[in-house]
């Protein structure tokens, strides 16, 4: 009798349900808290339903939906058993991120590349990065809206009007975060404008000016801006390695940090470093899941899009990973999924929906040629 | 609620940890693997459906050194035709830039061509300009494309060809047209091989197709013409199909 293997996504998602459920209820059996209880219950319902019904009723790509649920459960669970009223906070906020990426993955697949498209993207992005800079007293947290609605209105110039016009857009934005003083956002948002215009276009008489342009930038901004330099981060390896492999019960020293909104040095004291650092990991097959829907897309701007959005989770995971471990003085960044921060968090779940909503248009692509090949023979 | 006493709960806490970073490694392995699985499906299935993805091909008339006569490409739904080895179709041949037209297929009417800025395309003879006029002259079933010195002929697959346009053939630019020696074929030339009708391990090898010029077909014989109007004839489902997706 042959024996029926298991699939791989059958596997991660029966793991991540289980893995979600038993990570609230242990802290749930030390006081009886019925928050945690009502999370460990309904927690890996939410990632069932999302994972099979919304998925496939919105044509989204299960593996990254998978991933990115299981980045909101951790991110869930760190609270767990430090703050356990903090937890149904972040649920609500993790819920609105998978609101955001639904409508991501549902928007991608009427958004052209027209210059409509373009123009109305790039004006709300500029907006919104110049909007601290008009009313300094807005403290909402929109540059990675701004910096998301600024990737479709590049993706669309590059794919469309040409690098020159893309560059000019991303030359823009990077002028707008320098003077904003985000350090860190401009070297990431100039290093995935620099590496998808070496990817979509290639000739040396348009990269390397562009490479001119950014650090001629930069230069600009260190010499005529007061010097800000990269702010302090408050974490390091050696308070992160005090929380052990498996995590403390109390929390160490240092990892109490009130106005923070970066989960992750949570979740290392909470759970220790070996869960943390696997988390952390989790974004090196999404990437991979991002690069290989980039290549399989369409159309250009697909194509540019996806792997836009890629670079941004991945550059931006790799340097508050760095950062966060204190290996380089940068600050002010979280990993993707893992920050409390709602704009954030709704602005990542809508790139990634992006993403999904791309990969299932390669989908139904290639489901077409197969059944008109189908029907061919 | 239900709760335990301090002594087994930390037990219970200590253990779960543990197992909490084992799940964490396994969901990573897991991760990696359906990544690879599903790399490993798609595969399968491009090498099933060798022309996903495309909308015909490309076959040239005249080249260079490089670009001997009679090689084909197949030609995507979109992008870069040039010179330069990252464009989506290179053509090596002088008088191409490294980037010298944009393509896109649209539904309905044809391959849309946008040359760069300063690049000249002609369209079965008629220049093609950047701005204004691109889209009405797409490319359609036996169009010829003449960028630099290259003459490249456009064959859609047979599903795609029909379009509201009818084919007439053209001359190429500078070829003996006006002298004579060349004369237009008479019925369309045959669509591109489907891409399904491609045996799986061949792929797009670059050996040419057989490209020789259509005989002419004799005309069948005139009718007289009919004094009350006849019904359509109805034609069964199945036989559209036949119509639409066969050679």
């Amino acid at each position: 009798m042959n024996r029926q293997k298991s699939s791989a996504r059958f596997r991660f998602t029966a793991a991540s349900m289980l893995l979600a459920c038993l990570i609230f209820l242990v802290p749930a059996l030390r006081d009886g808290n019925p928050t945690l209880f009502l999370l460990a219950a309904l927690l890996p319902c939410v990632m069932f339903l999302c994972d099979t019904v919304v998925a496939r009723m919105f044509s989204l790509d299960r593996m990254i939906t998978a991933l990115i649920l299981w980045l909101c459960a951790a991110g869930i669970a760190a609270y767990a058993p430090s703050d356990p009223d903090a937890t149904l906070a972040q649920a609500l906020r993790c819920g609105s991120a998978l609101i955001a990426l639904t409508a991501g993955g549902i928007m991608i697949r009427s958004l052209s590349p027209s210059l409509l498209t373009s123009a109305c993207t790039a004006f709300l992005g500029l907006l919104l990065l110049a909007g601290k800079l008009l009313s300094p007293a807005m403290s909402l947290p929109l540059t990675e809206a701004a910096l998301a609605l600024l990737l479709i209105a590049f993706a669309a110039l590059l794919s469309r009007q040409g690098p020159v016009s893309a560059l000019v857009l991303g030359a823009a934005a990077l002028v707008l975060l320098l003077v904003r003083g985000e350090m860190t956002e401009a070297v990431l948002w100039s290093l995935a404008v620099l590496l998808l215009v070496y990817a979509a276009d290639g000739r040396a008489v348009v990269v390397l000016p562009a490479l001119a342009v950014v650090l001629l930038l930069f230069f600009g901004a260190f010499t005529l801006l007061p010097v800000q330099g990269f702010p302090q981060n408050p974490s390091s390896f050696s308070v992160l390695a005090s929380a052990g492999a498996v995590g403390a019960d109390p929390l160490p020293e240092g990892f109490a940090w009130p106005d923070s909104v970066s989960i992750f040095p949570l979740l290392a004291g909470s759970y220790g470093l070996l869960l943390s650092g696997m988390t952390a990991l989790l974004f090196l097959p999404l990437t991979l899941r991002g690069t290989s829907v980039a290549a399989s897309a369409r159309t250009r701007f697909h194509a540019v899009l996806a792997m836009g959005v890629s670079l941004q989770l991945a550059l931006r995971a790799l340097a508050a990973l760095i950062s966060v471990f204190g290996f380089l003085p940068l600050s002010g960044l979280r990993l993707p999924f893992l920050t409390s921060s709602l704009p954030d968090l709704c602005a990542q779940g809508f790139i990634a929906g992006l993403l999904c909503g791309i990969s299932g248009r390669n989908d139904a692509d290639l489901a077409e040629d197969a059944h008109l090949a189908m029907l061919a023979k | 609620m239900f709760s335990v006493s301090p002594e087994i709960y930390s037990v219970l806490s200590l253990a779960s940890r543990w197992l909490f970073a084992f799940f964490a490694l396994m969901l990573l392995l897991f991760a990696l693997a359906w990544h690879h699985s599903d790399r490993k499906e798609r595969r399968d299935r491009f090498r099933n459906l060798p022309g996903a993805g495309t909308v015909g091909e490309l076959v040239v008339l005249s080249g260079s050194d490089e670009l001997p006569p009679d090689t084909w490409f197949p030609v995507p739904r979109e992008g870069v035709l040039g010179s330069l080895r990252s464009c989506d179709l290179v053509v090596p041949c002088p008088g191409v830039r490294s980037q010298h037209l944009d393509f896109s297929w649209q539904d309905g009417t044809g391959l849309l061509i946008r040359p760069r800025i300063g690049c000249e395309v002609l369209v079965d003879g008629i220049p093609v300009s950047r701005h204004g006029t691109y889209a009405d002259a797409p490319l359609l079933h036996g169009s010829l494309l003449q960028v630099g010195s290259a003459v490249l002929r456009l064959q859609l697959f047979a599903a795609l060809s029909h379009t509201s346009r009818p084919f007439a053939p053209q001359a190429p630019v500078g070829s003996p047209v006006e002298s004579g020696a060349w004369t237009p074929p008479v019925q369309d030339p045959n669509a591109a091989v489907q891409p399904w009708q491609i045996p799986p391990d061949q792929g797009y090898a670059p050996a040419p197709p057989p490209l020789s010029p259509p005989a002419a077909e004799p005309l069948p014989p005139a009718q007289p013409p009919l004094n009350r109007p006849q019904a359509p004839q109805r034609v069964k489902r199945a036989d559209r199909w036949k119509e639409d997706w066969s050679e």
